[in-house]
């Protein structure tokens, strides 16, 4: 069964791609991805060459902060939410194919949608202004397209997993993303620990030095933590889908 | 199987006994049971399959669909035991390879023809040409003309097909059907009716679901019934209108002379009730093999010639009505 769970997740990656690529969701999150750039036109228009200045203002403000968990919390929740919601999860279930072969399927198609346009959106928006500023700029763009690599599989891991829990996933991704995120861990810094943003900036450390403020972990710290939420959250996703059940319905 | 009625009364003791077949039984539940909180959706039912077809019948929220899950792998039983060609379908992923499931629910990938779903369903069973196995799937469910169109733009009947003939392109052992002809018009339910009995003819086991009477009776004679999460009655239907002794069967008669015919037959004790009508004499009796030989002495001795002898409510329809009012 090994062969055909392996065979089977371009398959199943493949349809999920198709299924997230809705034209509504695709439309909105272009749009949101095209915001970075936009700031960076103005970036550019304006003549203003501070790599720092950017780094924060834009790509970590708008880019790690607001448009990579929003994108990663659209596609993550929908891998397995939408289909649980419309019942087509049981023509992926009702399979011989081991269950972690889906979950991997699942998290290869969200997270590269979400990797493909959050990243494309960094590197066109650092090509703008960055590029020109030398070597500083060039590694400035290279640390958010890390940051945003380790952000897009660990938040997708994230909210793939709660959406096997709760139809919910959605409302409580954006709650840990604006409340946990956002207010608290500027109030408790010891929450780095448990935030995906500063992993992800962590790791963005090791390309480029960001301002203590903003990153509060060494990627020493951050990439072993990145790693472990994803190896506990696909275990536990795998688990999950292993006792799925369908509800009896109305008969 | 054999035709059975589960005891009246009883709470605990309304499951009908396992009845093995001939040969070992591919699918099997022993006291199954399941529950959710204080709601009981299926309640120490007891059966067992073999090639064939059967009916699975039941008003709403009999706990057909429940069932039919259980025996899926997709929901583990409270209590109980449920097999499925001897081994537990929960938690077992490579049990799909001899299940074909077509679920209630008809939502299917919009986004997809129906050749690529049902190549979709092939490639996932890891059939080396699935190609070849989705087209002649198709072909079994009448869909070619319409394989290469997106599902969204399927009518209500074509997803149901296309459905049928996802589950049954790696040629399953067994096939269980939630509703199979729902939003199929008449000419697709008999095509489609069709198909289910020649998959039986080749040993295949179908249990399908259905709350359309006409269906079961068409498509075999076993069936099982499902009432308020407990098994009714198993077995061929007619025998189980056979078994109901504590209801008097209806028979209608066409005869050259119903009056003298209603005469002698009312001074037997085996008729319970004689009612003219136009053209029609309507019996009530308790036995119905008893009555068989009574109508033929009785019309023979009265002088009367039979044109027409039915048993008017041998009808799956009066076997479900009663079962359900029980």
């Amino acid at each position: 069964m090994f062969a055909r769970s392996v065979a089977a997740i371009p398959e199943i990656g493949q349809i999920t791609l198709r299924q997230l690529l809705g034209r509504r969701r695709t439309i909105l999150l272009l749009l949101l991805s095209a915001v970075p750039v936009l700031l960076a036109v103005v970036f550019w228009a304006a003549r203003v060459a501070d790599v720092s200045g950017f780094a924060s203002g834009v790509l970590d403000a708008v880019g790690v902060t607001l448009l990579l968990p929003i994108v990663a919390v659209l596609f993550g929740t929908a891998a397995f939410g939408a289909e649980i919601e419309d019942g087509t999860v049981i023509y992926l279930l009702a399979k011989p194919i081991s269950r972690w072969a889906v979950v991997v399927a699942k998290l290869i198609g969200a997270t590269g949608m979400t990797a493909f346009l959050t990243i494309a959106s960094v590197f066109v928006s650092g090509a703008i202004v960055l590029a020109p500023l030398g070597e500083d700029g060039a590694a400035a763009t290279r640390a958010f397209v890390a940051a945003m690599a380790v952000g897009s599989i660990c938040y997708v891991s994230l909210f793939l997993v709660l959406s096997l829990f709760t139809r919910r996933a959605l409302l409580i991704g954006l709650v840990y993303v604006l409340v946990w995120e956002g207010a608290l861990s500027s109030l408790l810094p010891g929450i780095a620990n448990l935030s995906i943003r500063q992993y992800s900036l962590g790791v963005a450390n090791a390309f480029w030095q960001m301002k203590s403020n903003e990153a509060h972990l060494s990627p020493s710290t951050a990439l072993p933590l990145a790693v472990i939420l994803v190896v506990v959250t696909f275990f536990i996703a795998t688990w999950r889908l292993t006792r799925f059940e369908l509800p009896g319905g109305t008969d | 199987m054999t035709a059975q009625i589960a005891p009246d009364p009883a709470p605990d003791q309304n499951a009908v006994a396992p009845s093995p077949g001939p040969s070992a039984p591919t699918i099997e539940l022993v006291d199954a049971a399941r529950w959710y909180g204080n709601v009981v959706a299926v309640n120490d039912v007891s059966f067992s399959l073999g090639p064939g077809v059967t009916g699975l019948l039941g008003p709403n929220g009999a706990g057909k669909t429940t069932l039919l899950h259980m025996l899926a792998g997709f929901l583990v039983p409270s209590a109980g035991t449920v097999l499925v060609m001897g081994r537990s379908p929960s938690r077992d992923p490579s049990v799909y390879r001899q299940i074909g499931l077509v679920p209630e629910r008809e939502s299917v990938y919009p986004f997809l023809t129906g050749f690529e779903y049902v190549r979709f369903n092939a490639r996932l069973q890891g059939l080396h040409n699935a190609d070849l196995a989705s087209r002649d799937a198709i072909h079994r469910v009448g869909l070619d003309d319409a394989m290469d169109r997106p599902i969204g733009t399927y009518s209500k009947g074509m997803r149901q097909r296309a459905k049928v003939a996802g589950a049954l392109v790696h040629d399953p052992q067994i096939l269980l059907l939630d509703e199979p002809f729902n939003g199929m018009d008449p000419r697709q339910r008999m095509a489609m009716m069709d198909l289910l009995g020649q998959m039986a003819a080749a040993g295949r086991t179908i249990l399908f679901s259905s709350h359309i009477l006409e269906e079961v009776e068409r498509v075999g004679t076993e069936i099982l019934v499902m009432v308020a999460g407990r098994l009714a009655a198993s077995g061929d239907y007619r025998a189980i209108r056979a078994l109901m002794t504590d209801r008097p069967h209806m028979i209608t008669i066409r005869s050259s002379d119903d009056r003298r015919l209603a005469t002698a037959l009312m001074a037997d004790p085996a008729v319970f009730a004689v009612e003219l009508g136009k053209d029609l004499l309507s019996v009530r009796t308790a036995h119905l093999s008893t009555f068989r030989r009574l109508i033929a002495g009785a019309s023979r001795s009265a002088g009367v010639r039979l044109f027409e002898v039915v048993s008017a409510d041998e009808s799956l329809e009066s076997v479900f009505d009663y079962l359900v009012r029980r």
